[in-house]
């Protein structure tokens, strides 16, 4: 069995995983669409009672890692196992003990609230009534309409409602709040952390780093099927070589002296001026420093030293942004 | 799986458009097709049967002949044949010209043959053989007549092209809504990830489908019912058989064209294309598996590829027991091929569906 893991992982974090990790266990996880690999040798395990994020841009792998987990397709080699139930030969048994929330996934248009919570119900022998559903998700006046008559967020609030129908000891979510606004993804995240006060693991994707960041206590970084880091927020912006990122805003285009009077005096792991300045509002760069004590103070005489005119400056924290593009040498957009 | 069925016929009964190609498209053309009286349509077709072999009989036929509203045929071979043909509909008049009838002969009448179907043309009939009647009698000069022919009315099931028709748009109904519904709703449960979403749930997903026929069946049912109702009681349509002989042929039907349903799902990418694609394999259906005219009067072989199409049987059994009092054993010919049909389409539809 081969492990992928930027960190190089120790037998011991294998153990220690495989012993933890009684909500999701993936070892060795393949999954080829032909000759294109989607999933090309995934391992992690989700432990019980934890919040769980996949991070990746699209295309990484994350939904087809996910619909392998849930049963929806069955993995090309690797192993599988929900709540110590191996998938997919168990699959009916972990259908029944999670909750799935799918990508872009729509209701029955003729059904209302009430009803198709009802109906997913019905699927299933231990169910909760749809009004204590619908009061958790903040849908408690709405059980009378039908989801296109719903709000982006709504919307989505309903579909994780839909995903607890059978008090679920998991919830799968794919990318909950791709597509909300700033307020709709807050309230979403308010009720993710709600499900799992209450117990409930959750495994999410998102291709959003402060969602990642915010909500998740330990993180996978997925690209091109294969997982690039696993570990705490934390832990991951503490690892990689950036410690800070400064944004410059220069009133004149920085001269070569001038470049190299900020690189030599920082130790710039990265230079780079930011595409997309319009003229007028002067000229953006983005310096990111390296992991180390003088790197804050190098930066500030560097500056003075270069006599750049700043329009504006901002020094900010190492965040996954960060982590994602060290890991992988490309920025993580929607 | 009650409650799926259930949520599927309140979800069938909210879909105006559903509502719409199952009951009121099939309704119109019930009501159109009951407004036009389309047995004054045409010729009438009249044979005559002639005994006399005489200028005087000779004169009448010329005559007849000479009608513009009249279509003389090739005489049957007796009388109790020729009155069997009218009163199966296939022959609207008989006329016999009795061995006596000449010129100055004794007064013995042509008889005519018909059935009530149609009371303003036979007056119209009646009428033109009395004056054609008696003016060859009297060619020769000879005295004025007595009455020259005697109505023999037919007691018959005289079927009407309506009685067809209605039948026909039963098998109609059933086809287009069971296919065009089907393709669009699976399509856009697939488009809205709604398969997908019933296969993270333990559902047996056989149940899923099972529940989706059951509650076509209803509606297929449900519309069978109306449109005879309508058919019946508001245009007057005879339905001589047992009706509950319907239901088997229902059944057998609706399966077969929800299969045709659920492979046009598995092809079109859109809730549109299924759309598309199932009024393409309706409508010719509709025309060349007889609906509204006999398949035979198709040329060339079409009559065998009209035969061959799943609707034509379906119709045929349909008409066999609702006008021909048939039962089910002897349509047992078209029930085998509606079940052989089911299979086909069933083991189709279970080859080449997709969930996603």
């Amino acid at each position: 069995m081969r492990l992928e893991g930027a960190w190089g992982w120790g037998v011991c974090d294998i153990l220690l995983d495989v012993i933890m990790a009684d909500a999701i266990w993936v070892a060795g996880l393949v999954k080829k669409f032909g000759s294109f690999t989607a999933v090309d040798g995934v391992s992690f395990g989700v432990a019980a009672g934890e919040i769980f994020g996949i991070l990746g841009p699209n295309g990484a792998g994350k939904t087809t890692t996910l619909e392998i987990i849930e049963g929806l397709q069955r993995p090309t080699a690797g192993e599988v196992r929900v709540l110590g139930l191996e998938s997919p030969r168990e699959a009916s048994r972990i259908k029944g003990r999670i909750g799935v929330q799918l990508q872009s996934s729509a209701y029955f248009n003729f059904l209302s609230l009430r009803e198709i919570l009802g109906l997913l119900g019905s699927f299933y022998p231990r169910r909760r009534p749809a009004e204590e559903l619908l009061e958790q998700v903040g849908l408690g006046e709405q059980g009378g309409k039908r989801v296109n008559q719903l709000s982006g967020g709504q919307r989505q609030r309903f579909t994780v409602a839909a995903s607890l129908v059978n008090e679920p000891e998991l919830v799968i979510l794919d990318e909950p709040t791709t597509g909300l606004d700033p307020q709709a993804r807050r309230n979403l995240w308010d009720l993710i952390r709600d499900i799992h006060r209450r117990g409930v693991t959750v495994a999410l994707t998102t291709h959003y780093m402060e969602e990642a960041e915010s909500l998740c206590q330990r993180v996978a970084i997925m690209d091109r099927g294969k997982l690039a880091a696993i570990d705490t927020p934390g832990n991951l912006v503490g690892q990689i070589k950036t410690s800070y990122t400064v944004k410059l805003v220069a009133a004149e285009p920085l001269t070569e002296n001038q470049s190299l009077a900020l690189g030599w005096g920082a130790s710039i792991g990265l230079l780079s001026q930011e595409p997309g300045a319009a003229p007028g509002e002067g000229y953006p760069y983005l310096l990111r420093l390296d992991n180390n004590p003088e790197a804050l103070n190098g930066i500030l005489e560097g500056i003075v030293r270069s006599g750049v005119t700043l329009k504006h400056l901002e020094i900010v924290p190492a965040t996954l942004e960060d982590v994602f593009l060290e890991l992988t040498g490309k920025e993580l957009r929607d | 799986m009650l409650a799926l069925t259930i949520a599927n016929l309140k979800m069938l009964a909210r879909n105006r458009q559903t509502t719409f190609w199952a009951l009121f498209f099939p309704l119109v053309l019930v009501v159109a097709f009951g407004l036009f009286d389309l047995n004054s349509l045409g010729a009438a077709e009249l044979a005559v049967l002639d005994r006399a072999e005489t200028p005087a009989a000779a004169a009448v036929v010329r005559g007849l002949k000479a009608v513009p509203a009249v279509r003389v045929v090739v005489a049957p071979e007796s009388v109790a044949a020729g009155r069997q043909l009218v009163a199966a509909g296939e022959l609207d008049y008989l006329v016999v010209i009795p061995e006596e009838f000449a010129i100055g002969g004794p007064p013995t009448p042509l008889e005519l043959s018909f059935t009530a179907a149609n009371e303003e043309r036979n007056q119209l009939i009646l009428g033109i053989l009395r004056q054609l009647a008696g003016d060859a009698v009297q060619e020769g000069g000879g005295p004025e007549p007595p009455p020259l022919v005697a109505a023999r009315p037919v007691d018959s099931r005289q079927v009407s092209y309506f009685d067809l028709v209605l039948l026909g748009l039963v098998g109609m109904g059933i086809m287009t809504n069971a296919i065009i519904s089907v393709a669009v709703r699976i399509s856009n449960y697939r488009n809205l990830s709604i398969l997908k979403r019933m296969l993270v749930t333990p559902l047996a997903i056989w149940k899923f489908f099972a529940a989706e026929v059951a509650a076509q069946l209803v509606l297929a049912l449900a519309q069978a019912g109306i449109i005879l109702a309508v058919g019946v009681w508001v245009f007057g349509a005879q339905l001589n058989g047992n009706v509950l002989y319907l239901l088997p042929v229902v059944i057998l039907g609706s399966l077969i064209f929800l299969n045709i349903g659920f492979i046009l799902s598995a092809w079109a990418n859109s809730p549109a294309a299924a759309s598309g694609m199932g009024n393409a394999v309706a409508f010719p259906m509709m025309f060349f598996a007889g609906v509204f005219f006999p398949t035979a009067t198709l040329p060339w072989l079409l009559p065998y590829a009209a035969e061959a199409l799943p609707l034509a049987p379906m119709l045929t059994a349909l008409r066999e027991i609702g006008l021909q009092e048939a039962t089910l054993g002897q349509v047992w010919r078209e029930l085998a091929l509606l079940a052989g049909w089911v299979v086909a389409t069933g083991v189709a539809a279970v080859r080449v569906f997709r969930f996603s």
